[in-house]
């Protein structure tokens, strides 16, 4: 992609923060009888800071719509389409690097999010998630379950590997009722 | 979104303290993911839920996850939490949408 398009995307970063960065972390260690696991596990949440801060707006009150399902509904083979491009794209030539990773998984987040949102799917909520991983000799697994509606609400993945590493997204759409 | 303390128990003891063996972990993934969802179904709450979980061989690989929503921030919220052991890694991610 043109220095333009990712100059952009990175402006578009500076002004939203990503899970890692934003939340607060909670290390404990798990205690049984007096011993300790050897298990760690950690949990961040999305707080956003100053996010309570704000005046709450006021309760809208919607009126009903007799809308049951949505009148057009969230189109998978584009989304499709665009992941394939956009991990090609960003990915091709690159080899894995701790720092460069990081600031590409970001990046690539925003860029999916921008352009599924330029397909303008009224009442969708759109979430993207988005591994980038070394190649070496490690096992996988990455698996996905929802709880919703399904006639109406989807999701579109895509995987992509190169010499030295290998990046998985996903896409989920959620109809808002 | 206190219920996203459940999902960090429920990760905690659905994959106890057992080490890495490549011919439990599609069982295992399958059944993190199921039994957050079905604790997160029994809350009651109006919320549609997208739960993802990663689980990973300590290799010395390296792995970057992001994410990023298009949704009311008043109303929704996500989580994350991680967890490992000697042999492994294992990432779960909890999403809540209002209905």
């Amino acid at each position: 992609m043109s220095d333009l398009a990712k100059e952009k995307a990175a402006r578009l970063l500076k002004k939203r923060g990503s899970v890692s960065s934003l939340g607060s972390h909670d290390v404990r260690a798990k205690e049984t009888g007096g011993k300790i696991k050897d298990s760690i596990s950690t949990v961040s949440y999305i707080d956003e800071p100053g996010h309570h801060d704000d005046n709450p707006r006021p309760a809208v009150q919607m009126e009903n719509t007799f809308q049951l399902a949505p009148h057009r509904r969230f189109p998978v083979l584009t989304v499709n389409d665009i992941l394939k491009d956009v991990l090609a794209s960003y990915l091709q030539e690159e080899k894995y690097e701790a720092d460069l990773c990081r600031q590409m998984t970001k990046t690539i987040s925003e860029v999916i999010k921008a352009r599924v949102k330029d397909l303008m799917v009224p009442r969708y909520k759109i979430i993207v998630l988005i591994s980038i991983g070394q190649l070496s000799d490690q096992n996988m697994r990455i698996g996905s379950r929802c709880l919703w509606d399904s006639s109406n609400d989807t999701f579109s993945s895509h995987s992509f590997k190169n010499s030295s590493l290998f990046a998985v997204a996903n896409v989920y759409a959620v109809y808002f009722e | 979104m206190d219920e996203f303390q459940l999902s960090e128990e429920t990760v905690e003891t659905t994959i106890g303290s057992s080490a890495y063996q490549q011919n439990r972990i599609n069982q295992w993934t399958s059944s993190v993911v199921e039994t957050s969802l079905n604790q997160l179904s029994k809350l009651g709450k109006p919320f549609k839920y997208i739960v993802t979980c990663i689980i990973l061989q300590k290799n010395g690989a390296g792995l970057h996850t992001a994410s990023s929503c298009f949704w009311d921030n008043t109303m929704d919220r996500s989580c994350t939490v991680r967890w490992e052991n000697k042999t492994t890694y294992c990432i779960v991610c909890v999403f809540g949408l209002a209905v």
